[in-house]
């Protein structure tokens, strides 16, 4: 699980007026368009080597499924390298390969981004394929029959032969009684089994229209000509009204619920998550999720931050221990602290000491010291992030699909370093209460294999 | 959050650690004065306040007994918890706050060659300073107490038997095993070998290997000529210049020819998938042929969805998410290795077409098309190699210790452009052959 940190970077990564000396950023580097199709075109220039990062972001993830089938929105971003009227299935990446191109595509619960990397000259030609086929998807039911085992294939590999992401998915979908973000990404395995063509192409129609995507384009570019280009290739898309999308809001839960998983592993882990309120488009003064995201740092944000020196390092009753909460997304968030155990502890002892940890937080509060040194960390990663140019396009175009602006990036980082220590333990004090509670435990089972059991790998040599 | 993202392809598998050159100015790299017999070297980008600083010490696991192997990954970690510095002596809690504070990051990698330390600080005078003098203070006087040694072999244990669960990690060990043969990246860390290690093993592993001699410092960022000489003396200032004479390390040796039955290692495992690693010795980074072997696997298995791998193994036949290809050639030892994995009762037949494609490959070598995409690719693609902070680093990182010419990325895309159809199909038939593979199978194979 990855600490909390890394989150904050994706989202914060602008300028910063406080004690570090940042570099200018700002405003003046990013321009944002709209087309008369509905597509939104946001340019970032950073014109420090010679190359681009071009990434269409479609507001369209697993949180937009239906039961049945789940995974179809992974299974589409798959398919979109099969083929259109004007392209054969494969040439796609034979064509951005022989411009030198890095590619590749991705599916979250939020949305689907499709992206190229490559050196500035060659951004004409990667921009004319990604418009294709943002229209004239084609491909056959033969490919869809290859494709659909290979996400298979995929799905064994990340998720049933890996425990601590069996754990994760049912973590997920108990926490959610009626949240479309309970679906893994991936989907169930047998909504893959029984999923259609005819549901990848429905998809497809669905949700890929001008008016549903936002390009980004980060690095050594002019805007206008960017403009230019992106008219010229994606305003002849048509817009199309969308699916309505129903709130879905998730019931309020009343109670601890629990889940146990079994399956291979030597430890034993133990995750809690709770119900936390995200950061609301049009309520950026909202304190609590940026409280939240400072509590996850003040547990989880360093190496001597307060689960890992005294978890870890003091009672070493767990082997590692991770903190999650993401403030931006479109659906209803968790603040999960994951743990797997130490030797010979069980997940009990872990559980007793991590509603220590938390409570400690909610009777005595943290420390002005602990707050400064993770807003210190938040500052500098805003400098370091700058390093990377499709980071950049990474952290606009996430914070774009969950309803917020990239302008808004500011003000939320200004609003951050603004968090007092009593407003963190207010929301550890408010949220972090077993109502909302959700706790899954994986309860580890012998492997059946060969080598291990004759104790082979284990000897020295 | 995990599960949060899905990629289509897997974008971790490594490709060979190349460096590269352009049509547009490449940042020159200059050569600092060495330092306590280190050497040191900068490439100056003024763009943005910060600076990236890399030490790498010639102190990786090859230099581990096996009895105590673990010992090279433990004498690097523990650095991070606890040192003594002009200051006094400074506990891990300390250390892990005080690079909170400057807003560094601060890590340290043990690889099979070398023991990698990697500092990211603003580049502002006092943060800096504090950072480099905090580094300083683990590279020369780390304290190797016994009580966090005590938890940190513990945990290094849990985390073994934890992998020991895991099929990609099983795998691996095995397949090293394999192919290293008598050379002592063959040993993997045990229980035992863990349980063997102590305060004063550290101790010793550290003053013999962690000194001037053994250590290339590498600078890229935001700071003059000048100041990157001040962080390098600032790093090294009570590290020793030298030491007790280092063993030599036994020869790596050419996999031998073998019948399959002596070539092939399958491991009963009851994941769904079986995973499936193939591969033998192969070349250094210095090697003539390394142009040839880099364009050569870009088209049997490197280039990511437009390999003949991945086109037979995925596109046409379904069989996988990720199959490829890489050679990983280091300073004094380097391998070819090719992988896969697919459900159980396809184990055979993925197999078969991984061998099929990689001994046609090296029978018949690319066709001109292939070569001139591959080409293509590398060469238009060469900007993105180094177009950040981070990247330029990899890239000094591996000039300097691979002792490549400070030229090497001024030449790279010329070196890839005058490679032929016969290079490539002569050096793959030099360095690879299909009766020297070692293959690991780990699954139910014949389900």
């Amino acid at each position: 699980m990855r600490s909390t940190l890394f989150s904050f970077s994706l989202y914060l990564v602008l300028s910063c007026s406080a004690a570090l000396a940042a570099p200018e950023v700002g405003q003046a580097n990013t321009h944002e368009f709209q087309l008369s199709n509905g597509l939104k075109l946001i340019v970032r220039e950073d014109h420090r080597a010679p190359t681009v990062a071009h990434m269409v972001w479609y507001r369209a993830g697993s949180i937009d499924e239906v039961n049945g089938k789940t995974g179809v929105a992974h299974v589409l971003e798959h398919m979109m390298f099969k083929g259109t009227h004007k392209v054969q299935s494969g040439e796609f990446s034979r064509l951005v390969a022989a411009v030198g191109g890095r590619e590749n595509a991705f599916t979250s619960r939020d949305y689907t981004a499709y992206f190229q990397q490559v050196e500035k000259s060659k951004l004409d030609e990667v921009m004319r394929l990604e418009a294709d086929r943002m229209s004239n998807l084609n491909f056959d039911d033969a490919e869809f029959l290859k494709e659909i085992q290979v996400v298979m294939e995929e799905r064994r590999l990340r998720t049933e032969d890996n425990p601590s992401s069996l754990l994760n998915e049912a973590l997920t979908a108990t926490a959610y009684m009626s949240s479309p973000y309970r679906y893994p990404v991936v989907g169930w395995m047998n909504d893959l089994i029984n999923m259609k063509a005819i549901d990848a192409r429905d998809w497809y129609r669905s949700w890929y229209k001008p008016n549903n995507a936002t390009v980004v384009i980060a690095g050594d570019v002019d805007p206008q000509a960017i403009l230019r280009a992106v008219e010229k290739y994606y305003g002849v898309a048509s817009a199309k009204e969308l699916p309505e999308r129903k709130p879905q809001i998730e019931p309020v839960q009343k109670g601890t619920k629990r889940v146990q998983v079994k399956a291979p592993a030597d430890s034993a882990q133990l995750a809690m998550a709770w119900k936390v309120p995200k950061l609301e488009v049009g309520r950026l003064d909202d304190n609590e999720p940026y409280a939240l995201e400072l509590l996850s740092a003040v547990l989880d944000g360093y190496d001597n931050a307060r689960l890992n020196r005294t978890l870890v390092k003091q009672e070493r009753v767990v082997n590692d221990v991770g903190v999650g909460y993401d403030m931006i997304s479109r659906g209803p968030e968790l603040f999960f602290i994951s743990s797997s155990m130490a030797k010979g502890k069980t997940v009990e002892q872990a559980e007793k000491s991590i509603r220590k940890a938390l409570k400690e937080v909610v009777d005595k509060g943290i420390l002005e010291s602990e707050l400064k040194r993770v807003k210190v960390r938040i500052l500098s990663d805003q400098i370091y992030k700058r390093d990377s140019i499709f980071g950049q396009a990474m952290e606009i175009g996430s914070t774009e699909m969950a309803g917020f602006s990239w302008k808004d990036i500011d003000v939320m980082l200004e609003k951050m370093q603004t968090i007092t220590p009593a407003q963190v333990q207010a929301v550890a004090k408010k949220y972090l209460v077993d109502e909302g509670l959700t706790i899954a435990v994986l309860d580890p089972q012998a492997r059946q294999s060969g080598e291990s059991k004759q104790g082979g790998n284990r000897d020295a040599k | 959050m995990l599960n949060k993202f899905l990629s289509r392809g897997s974008l971790a598998i490594a490709l060979i650690v190349g460096v590269s050159t352009s049509a547009h100015a490449i940042l020159p790299i200059e050569k600092l004065d060495s330092f306590k017999g280190a050497q040191a070297y900068l490439v100056q980008t003024k763009a943005l306040p910060m600076v990236d600083i890399e030490i790498s010490i010639d102190a990786g696991d090859r230099y581990d007994l096996g009895v105590k192997s673990g010992l090279a990954t433990m004498a690097g970690r523990l650095m991070n918890y606890g040192a003594k510095s002009d200051q006094g002596l400074l506990n891990e809690a300390q250390i892990a706050d005080e690079i909170a504070d400057l807003g560094a990051n601060l890590g340290i990698s043990v690889g099979g060659e070398r023991a990698v330390m990697r500092i990211r600080t603003l580049s502002r005078k006092d943060l800096r300073d504090r950072a480099v003098q905090l580094a300083s203070a683990m590279l020369s006087a780390p304290t190797y107490d016994a009580k966090v040694l005590a938890r940190e072999k513990q945990r290094m244990t849990t985390a073994l038997l934890e992998s020991e669960t895991k099929p990609e990690s099983v795998l691996e060990r095995r397949f090293r095993k394999s192919v290293y043969g008598n050379y002592p990246l063959a040993n993997s860390p045990t229980v035992k070998s863990i349980a063997n290690i102590g305060a004063t093993d550290l101790q010793q592993f550290h003053k013999q290997f962690y000194r001037g001699d053994r250590m290339i410092i590498s600078i890229v960022g935001d700071v003059s000529k000048a100041e990157a000489a001040e962080i390098v003396q600032g790093l090294l200032q009570r590290v020793p210049q030298s030491g007790s004479p280092v063993a030599k390390l036994p020869e790596f040796e050419r996999s031998p020819v073998e019948p399959l039955s002596q070539r092939e290692v399958v491991i009963p495992f009851d994941s769904q998938q079986a995973h499936i690693a193939m591969g033998m010795t192969a070349i250094n980074r210095n090697n003539p042929d390394f142009f040839p072997l880099l364009v050569g696997n870009y088209i049997l298995g490197g280039g990511g969805f437009v390999s003949r791998l991945m086109s037979e193994v995925r596109e046409k036949r379904g069989l996988a998410y990720s199959v490829f290809s890489y050679f990983a050639p280091g300073k004094d030892a380097g391998i070819f290795q090719a992988g896969v994995q697919t459900k159980n009762d396809q184990a055979t037949l993925a197999l078969e077409v991984m061998s099929s494609t990689i001994a046609q490959f090296i029978a018949d070598g690319p066709t001109q098309a292939e070569l001139d995409a591959a080409k293509a690719n590398l060469i238009n693609g060469y900007p993105l190699r180094i177009d950040n902070n981070r990247k330029l680093l990899d890239n000094v990182s591996s000039i300097a210790w691979n002792n490549l010419p400070l030229d090497t990325m001024e030449v790279w895309t010329k070196q890839v452009e005058v490679v032929n159809l016969e290079q490539v199909k002569a050096a793959f038939q030099k360095y690879l052959a299909m009766d020297r593979m070692k293959i690991v199978v780990l699954g139910a194979k014949n389900k």
